[in-house]
Order: C-alpha cells, then structure tokens, then sequence
C-alpha cells in the first residue's frame, strides 16, 4: 500500500513514429504508455472528482480518447505522459461540468482513502488529518499536489498539463504543499 | 498527536494516500486496452459515425495529404468539366487543338471592308443598290419603312436590332479527280442560298496543282446553311468565322441621312417663296449641295445594309498536303500549340481554384471560427469547473 509512485520509464519515445510506421509503433509505444501510466492516471483523476465510480469511468475515457488520437499526438510539443495527463484533465474536467449541470454530487473523500487495517491510531489519524487537509485545499492546489505525488510527474509535465511555466508551476506546487502541512499541523 | 517533522515526511504520508483502482477495474481497463479501446457509447450510431471517427484518428501529416488529394481531385474533375462545357459552347474549344476547322479566327477588317467595297463596285446596280437598306434600323425601330424594308427584303440577316458584318473562310480538301465535282457542288451550293460567286477559278493537274478557289457573297441570313453545305462537299481542312458589328455607323449614316432630307424639304420651301433671281440662286445652289451630300449618304448607307446583308466567303479547293486536316497528321499542332493550350488548362484550373476558394473560404472561415468560439467556451467551462 505504501508504494511509491515510480515516475513511468520507457515511454517517451514517439507515439506516432513515422506516417508509414505508424500503426504498429503507435500502438506499441501507446501500449507501453498505458501500462505505465494506469494506476497514475487513475489517481490522479481520482483526486479531481473524487468519487470513485467517476474515477473509474474519466480514467476509461481519457484511455479512450488518448487511443483515438495516438496518431495525432507529437512528440514535438512535448513528453507523451504530459499529453496522457492533458487529455485525463479534459476528461475529468468535462466530468465536473457534467455534475455542475446536474445534481451536486457529494463526495466523500475518506472514500478514496484507505486505511491499513494493521496500522496504528496515531498513523491513522494522521493519515486522516492529511486526507481532510487535503480536502480543504483550492481545486486547482489539489490538482497540483495529485499530479506531482500521486502521478509522479515532473514540474515540467505538470506545466505542461495545467498550462503554466516549469518555474510557475514549482513555485504554485510548493505553496500547495506548505498551505498542506499548516492545514495538517493545525489539525494535528 | 505530533505534527510532521518535515516536507518529506508529509510528501511520504502524502503519497500513501495516493488512490489506488480496484483489481477489477484494472482488469476490465487492461481487456479494454487489448481490444482496442472499442467505444461504450450507448448512442446509437449514424451512417456518418465511422468515418468521422476514421477521420478523426487520422494524424495531421495524412489529414492534410488526405484533404489535398481532395482538393486536387476535385479541381482537376471541375477543371475538366469547365474546359468541356467551353469547348461545347465555344466551336474553337481550346481543348480541340486539332480542329482548326472549327476554330473562329477574326479577318483583317481592312481587308474585309476592302473585299465588300469591290463586291459592291461589281454588283452595282442590282437589287441590293436600289434602296439604303438599313439605315435607322437599329436606333429607330418606329422608323417604320426603313426597318421594314430590312426585315422583310431578301437579304435580312440581323440578329436582333444589330447591324453584324459576317465572313468566313474555308478551305476543303479533295482528290485531284474530285476537283471538278466539288466546283460545281460549290456552284450549287451558292446558287441554292442565293449567294453570288464574284470570281471562280478552278485548275486541273496532279495532286498538289489541282484545286480551285472561290470568292462568294452568300446572304448573311443563310451564310450558316452554305457553310454546312460547303462543309458537306468535301473535306474541311480549315473553317475560320468573323464577325463585326457595324450598326453604330450604320445609325449614324442613316441620322445624317434624315438631317440632310429635312434640310432638302426646307430648301425646297425656302426656294418657292424666294422674291428674287439672286435669292434664288443661292437657295439652288445650297440645294445641289445638300442633294450630293444626300447623294453621298444613301451611297454609304447602301454599302454598310449590303455589309450587314451579304457575308463575304472564301473558298479554296485544296489537292495534295494541303488538303490534309491538321487533326489528321498533326502536322499543324506544334510546340507553340501546346504551350497554349497548357496555358489555357491551367487559366481554367486557376480560375476554378479561385471560384473553389470563393466559395469554400466563407464557409471554411465560418466553421473555424465557430470551432474557436466553441473551444473557448469549453475551455471556460473546464477552468471554472476547477475553481
């Protein structure tokens, strides 16, 4: 349970090769790209909508939709996980304007936190003042937060997925932690 | 309960909490990967479902090569269908290079006006000189006896109210044995639109030497029914139509005409209330004037009605190389030929290009800016559904 996210190796050679290559290796490196990025992909999308059957549901579409255009993608314009990421963004996103339009749908946080059953109160309780810590914490903070420790990405492939600078989105990831660890110390 | 020591323990406890999928998520995401991602939407799908969705998944490079391909196919096929449709309505199609036959090619005017001036000096004093025949036709159509007098006469050709000046020239190909036959076919010809042969000359010989050549006045109004009866004798070789519009002079002349009999008719009446000798001699003498000049004008006027009502026709017997149609051999169809008509596909190719972008463009513009619109709004949309 405890795993640390590994930033996915392999796979940032082109999805799309040459026009003639192209099926075959974009698929292949499309393969490599799923197989190292699901979990990722799922956390991350996790902690945007926070339900886990949306969860479930946004990371197949953004799978989907990567899919569909794998040829299009190019490695010009940038890393293939920060294209993955930019298009599970989208996804869940449209997935948060779909739930505006309908019904507000109250999610439970501590849905998406497990606890291991062997572990002790205090750890608990500090696993939980993190989970509600986090919980307090603006979208757009808690976005940062998934992607740079849940996914495992790099500054530049948040800047890239949320669209700002590498040195914006380190600095804006460090207030996001800080602003974190006051939420839990008060808690705590 | 201790707070965390530091950023690293607090990243540590962080990533514990990382959400993990369930094993069977996992397992139904790892088959829908094997198989493709095949689509969940319970959607019914339309005819067009599948190719947009082809089309979509096409990348940019094959997108663009793809819509060129189109777009190239689609000019050459209107290309094609313009240059077709002109050649249909144009009898010289630039697209027939090698029927020259067919081909309109504009004769000298001087040399023209020339030719009708002879035809006139040697048919003076037939039919076609007892009356100015056209004059005021156009520009009075209530002139009355003039315009009807052109539309009724045996020569009446105008298209509308214009005063057209037609010619043509032919040249036919025949066998040296044939030339005699096809002579007398032209005389048949000619005498059956009742045309006039000015001048004939017909030769006998080898292939080559034998030939003839005719100088014709064929009716305006029947100048289409001799050429396809010429046409018929023998072989066309060359066939070149012109035409020129003379009703401006033709109006002008028969203006000045009606100025110079009104004077007359006033010199007349100012001669029969003359008081004295003197005063009618000067009347007199203005009068012969005005009635020369009258003179003059009718004589104009009757050269421009026989312009309009009589087409000048060249006809040529041809024997030997020379009867041979350019679209037989080749021969005639050369470099400069080629040049030209390349020129004349790809003005058309252009020209379709620029009516294909006149028309696309709009539209094109409309739906990006549609597309931009709509991508704005949903990215407004997402943004403010993290806020």
């Amino acid at each position: 349970m405890n795993r640390r996210p590994t930033r996915s190796k392999g796979v940032n050679g082109t999805l799309t090769a040459t026009t003639e290559e192209a099926p075959r290796e974009a698929d292949l490196a499309f393969d490599r790209l799923y197989r190292s990025s699901r979990d990722d992909v799922y956390a991350y999308v996790a902690s945007l909508v926070r339900d886990q059957a949306a969860a479930e549901e946004v990371t197949a579409t953004a799978f989907e939709r990567a899919y569909r255009k794998r040829c299009r993608f190019d490695p010009g314009r940038g890393e293939p996980r920060a294209w993955l990421f930019g298009i599970a963004r989208n996804a869940a996103l449209d997935e948060l304007r779909r739930r505006g339009r309908q019904a507000e749908l109250v999610a439970d946080p501590a849905d998406l936190v497990s606890t291991p059953a062997y572990e002790s109160a205090e750890a608990s309780e500090r696993r939980l003042a993190l989970a509600a810590g986090l919980a307090r914490l603006e979208p757009r903070e808690r976005e940062l937060i998934a992607l740079k420790f849940f996914a495992g990405l790099a500054n530049a492939e948040i800047a890239a997925v949320v669209g700002v600078s590498e040195s914006n989105a380190g600095t804006k990831l460090h207030r996001a932690v800080t602003k974190l660890r006051e939420a839990c110390d008060g808690a705590l | 309960m201790e707070p965390f020591r530091d950023d690293n323990e607090l990243i540590a406890e962080l990533r514990a909490l990382r959400p993990e999928p369930s094993q069977e998520f996992s397992a139904e995401l790892d088959e829908r990967a094997a198989a493709g991602f095949p689509r969940r939407s319970s959607r019914p799908d339309s005819p067009l479902t599948a190719p947009i969705a082809r089309l979509r998944e096409l990348s940019p490079r094959r997108l663009a090569f793809s819509g060129g391909a189109v777009a190239l196919a689609t000019i050459a096929i209107a290309t094609v269908v313009v240059a077709n449709g002109g050649s249909k309505s144009d009898p010289g199609g630039y697209l027939s290079p090698l029927r020259p036959s067919e081909r309109p090619s504009a004769l000298s005017h001087s040399e023209h006006r020339d030719g009708n001036q002879g035809a006139a000096e040697q048919s003076s004093g037939t039919q076609y000189e007892a009356e100015p025949p056209v004059v005021g036709a156009t520009s009075a159509p209530s002139a009355g006896t003039a315009a009807s007098q052109v539309d009724t006469g045996p020569y009446a050709s105008k298209a509308g109210n214009r005063n057209v000046e037609r010619s043509a020239e032919m040249v036919l190909g025949a066998e040296p044995a044939d030339v005699a036959s096809d002579a007398a076919a032209v005389f048949d010809a000619v005498h059956a639109v009742d045309g006039i042969v000015l001048s004939s000359s017909v030769r006998g010989g080898a292939e080559g030497e034998a030939g003839a050549s005719f100088d014709l006045l064929i009716p305006s109004a029947k100048l289409s029914d001799a050429l396809a009866a010429f046409s018929a004798i023998d072989t066309v070789v060359t066939r070149h139509e012109a035409t020129d519009d003379i009703t401006a002079p033709t109006v002008r002349t028969g203006e000045q005409l009606r100025d110079s009999r009104a004077r007359i008719d006033g010199l007349l009446v100012q001669l029969a209330g003359a008081d004295s000798d003197e005063e009618r001699a000067a009347v007199e003498a203005e009068l012969r004037a005005e009635r020369r000049h009258a003179a003059a004008l009718r004589s104009e006027a009757a050269k421009l009605g026989r312009r309009a009502n009589l087409s000048r026709v060249s006809l040529r017997i041809e024997t030997g190389a020379a009867a041979t149609p350019a679209d037989e051999n080749g021969a005639n169809w050369g470099i400069d030929d080629a040049l030209g008509d390349a020129g004349h596909i790809l003005a058309i190719a252009a020209a379709v290009t620029i009516v294909g972008l006149a028309i696309v463009g709009p539209l094109a513009l409309i739906a990006l800016l549609a597309w931009l619109a709509n991508r704005a709004r949903v990215r407004r949309g997402r943004e403010r559904a993290l806020a």
